[in-house]
């Protein structure tokens, strides 16, 4: 790997032109104000400011991307802190420990040992990002269609039926996904698919509309018909913002268990922050020599899920850019933002466009550097957004998530779809239906039915292809596996 | 143990909805080409998933309810009874949005989607929440039209706001 260091150095001449540094930094300010936002997560900040780099060349508005990413990340543990409100499974972690230090008065070490957490975090990890990306990309480049159909069932597998509370209903967002995924043009043959005559349909229907639709209208829908008429109680921000010592001696260690739990899971194409954020919240419970504060508001139970959240979220990327498969929510949406750049990630992009892949990870260092440098002296400023009254607070959110939508196409048709996702995602909600696989299937569902039709069509239409080489039979068989063995354990351990 | 009608109801239109998706997929072209698969075959997948899953939730649903889902006591999930203002005034506020911005334009749509939002959430005072609407949208009108060049709808307000947008 002669080049991986040569070409991250040309990344950063990239990413360090002041108009492109600019646009980091903008991405990073605006990722963090609306990430801040209550019932706001990253998947939705990244969807409702897309419109923003409409007129941005490819490089700049990836990197503004990126800074966006990390922003909203930032932001949201700053609200799950302070209000105990998890915009994300993956904050739920940091809501226990956290939201309890600062119900004691340290909420500002807590916020201190996440920002600095996150930064320890996403630095290692997109290292290992660097590092670990050319190596994926030498291997996918031997894979054909058949590998890569075989990959992205594994992706919707461990998205849908492994994370979260059921399968079957995991696997039914899933479909739903799917199903919105073939609307449309067909690819391969030019006929249209359940566009019922309407032509806006014909162009297939937007992952933006979906993941602002589900998350934005349909969380505004599900906390006015539940939650509206709550009292919600926020922690004052008292006290030193800087972290003791004793804080620091009790951090660094969490945050680099954490890097170590968390990139794996984001790496693999296994989705999702969820898990790596509770392993580490109870690996640090088990290892701290501070048991008695476990509950009452222990610096390591914030330290250690934040990172791993962050080193998670990092990780994602090498499958998201490396083979394009997205493994979450998030990761769904900025592909998205790709493709609106007809760029299509995956080992090619490495070869057509370094520019645009080295200068991406170049801002990742660097997005993750503005944030900290930002955001702990500016905590003041978020708090305060944080003190908007709810009803005009959702009342903001809908008017920049309709604008998100509507900006697309400048379409009527999609502030209608936008309306139908919205009561979906209330429904989804309601009933514990996760909407995440959802997000992926819409996306996902079109590119392997892509990759499935040419390998039967190397294949001269023999469908054994998937099974008789051996790298698609291998993650097939896994992904089986992952499928059906937890239903045939729960199946024997009731009998 | 007890059924769940809401679940119940649920688990039939994902079963219902595989039903139409199958029935849309037959009356798709079967012609693949080189790769022997049609347009038709996703979809058909997809109607057979939703069909299987729709059966595994209703089956679920009459034995006992949905497995790990949230308590249908919205007390026991720390929320308050479904609000039927909140849902409507919020649905108000975005369907007047749908049927307001090609007609009064962006800036007057986004007011009443916001004012009509924040109704939803309980707040009362209807000139401030559309004075506040007004600001915000004009903002982002003005912001996207001169500094994106993203053309926006101006409506009703083109003679105010000096010919720009659409």
């Amino acid at each position: 790997m002669p080049d991986a260091f040569s070409s991250l150095l040309h990344g950063f001449n990239i990413a360090l032109t002041p108009l492109n540094l600019l646009w980091g930094f903008i991405g990073v300010t605006l990722g963090t104000f609306i990430g801040v936002l209550p019932g706001v997560g990253p998947a939705l900040t990244v969807a409702m400011l897309m419109p923003l780099t409409i007129r941005l060349e490819p490089t700049g508005a990836l990197i503004m991307f990126a800074g966006i990413y990390y922003g909203a990340m930032y932001g949201g543990s700053t609200t799950t802190i302070l209000l105990n409100t998890p915009g994300e499974s993956a904050s739920i972690a940091t809501a226990l420990e956290g939201n309890l230090m600062a119900k004691k008065g340290r909420a500002g070490p807590a916020l201190a040992t996440s920002a600095i957490g996150s930064f320890v975090a996403g630095t290692i990890a997109t290292v290992l990002v660097t590092l670990l990306a050319p190596v994926v990309v030498e291997l996918a480049l031997k894979f054909g269609p058949a590998e890569y159909f075989a990959l992205m069932i594994f992706a919707f597998t461990t998205v849908a039926a492994v994370i979260g509370s059921s399968t079957v209903r995991g696997l039914t967002s899933l479909f739903l996904g799917l199903l919105l995924g073939v609307v449309g043009i067909d690819s391969q043959t030019g006929r249209s698919r359940f566009a019922f005559g309407v032509p806006e349909l014909l162009d297939g229907i937007d992952v933006v509309v979906l993941a602002v639709g589900l998350f934005a209208v349909g969380e505004a829908l599900y906390v006015a018909a539940y939650a509206s008429r709550l009292e919600e109680k926020m922690e004052q921000l008292k006290g030193s913002l800087w972290m003791s010592k004793e804080d620091w001696r009790r951090s660094w260690p969490a945050w680099l268990r954490a890097t170590a739990i968390g990139f794996p899971f984001g790496s693999i194409p296994a989705g999702g922050a969820e898990i790596p954020t509770f392993l580490s919240y109870a690996t640090e419970k088990k290892l701290t020599k501070h048991p008695e504060e476990f509950g009452k508001g222990a610096i390591e139970g914030v330290a250690g899920p934040e990172a791993a959240n962050n080193a998670s979220v990092t990780g994602a990327l090498v499958p998201l850019l490396t083979l394009g498969i997205p493994t979450s929510a998030t990761a769904a949406v900025l592909l998205s933002a790709f493709q609106n750049y007809g760029i299509q990630p995956g080992p090619l992009l490495f070869q057509a466009q370094p520019d645009l892949v080295w200068g991406l990870l170049a801002s990742l260092y660097i997005g993750n550097v503005l944030l900290l440098i930002l955001n702990l002296p500016l905590v003041g400023i978020w708090v305060k957004v944080l003190a908007i009254p709810r009803p005009l607070l959702y009342g903001g959110i809908l008017v920049f998530a309709t604008l998100g939508a509507y900006s697309l196409h400048q379409s009527v048709v999609d502030l209608i779809i936008l309306y139908v996702f919205g009561v979906l995602g209330f429904v989804m909600r309601r009933w514990d239906i996760p909407v995440a696989p959802a997000v992926i299937g819409l996306i996902l569902g079109p590119l392997a039915e892509t990759q499935a039709r040419r390998a039967l069509a190397i294949s001269q239409g023999n469908s054994a292809v998937f099974i008789t080489q051996p790298i698609s039979a291998t993650i097939l068989a896994i992904s089986f596996l992952l499928l059906v063995v937890p239903l045939i354990l729960r199946l024997v351990r009731r009998s | 143990m007890k059924a769940k009608p809401a679940e119940l109801i649920l688990s039939l239109a994902v079963f219902i909805l595989g039903i139409g998706v199958a029935v849309g997929a037959s009356q798709l072209s079967a012609a693949g080409g080189y790769a022997r698969v049609g347009p038709n075959v996703a979809p058909a997948v997809i109607a057979g998933g939703l069909i299987l899953l729709g059966g595994w939730l209703a089956y679920e649903a009459l034995s006992g309810g949905w497995r790990n889902a949230v308590p249908d006591d919205p007390v026991e999930r720390g929320e308050h009874a479904f609000h039927v203002a909140g849902f409507v005034w919020v649905s108000v506020g975005l369907i007047a949005q749908i049927f307001l911005i090609h007609t009064a334009g962006f800036v007057l749509a986004q007011a009443t989607l916001l004012t009509c939002v924040a109704r939803g959430f309980g707040s009362r005072k209807v000139a401030r929440d559309f004075a506040i609407g007004v600001i915000l949208a004009l903002a982002v009108f003005l912001f996207f039209v001169k500094f994106l060049n993203v053309n926006l709808p101006a409506g009703w307000l083109r003679p105010v706001l000096g010919g720009a947008g659409i």
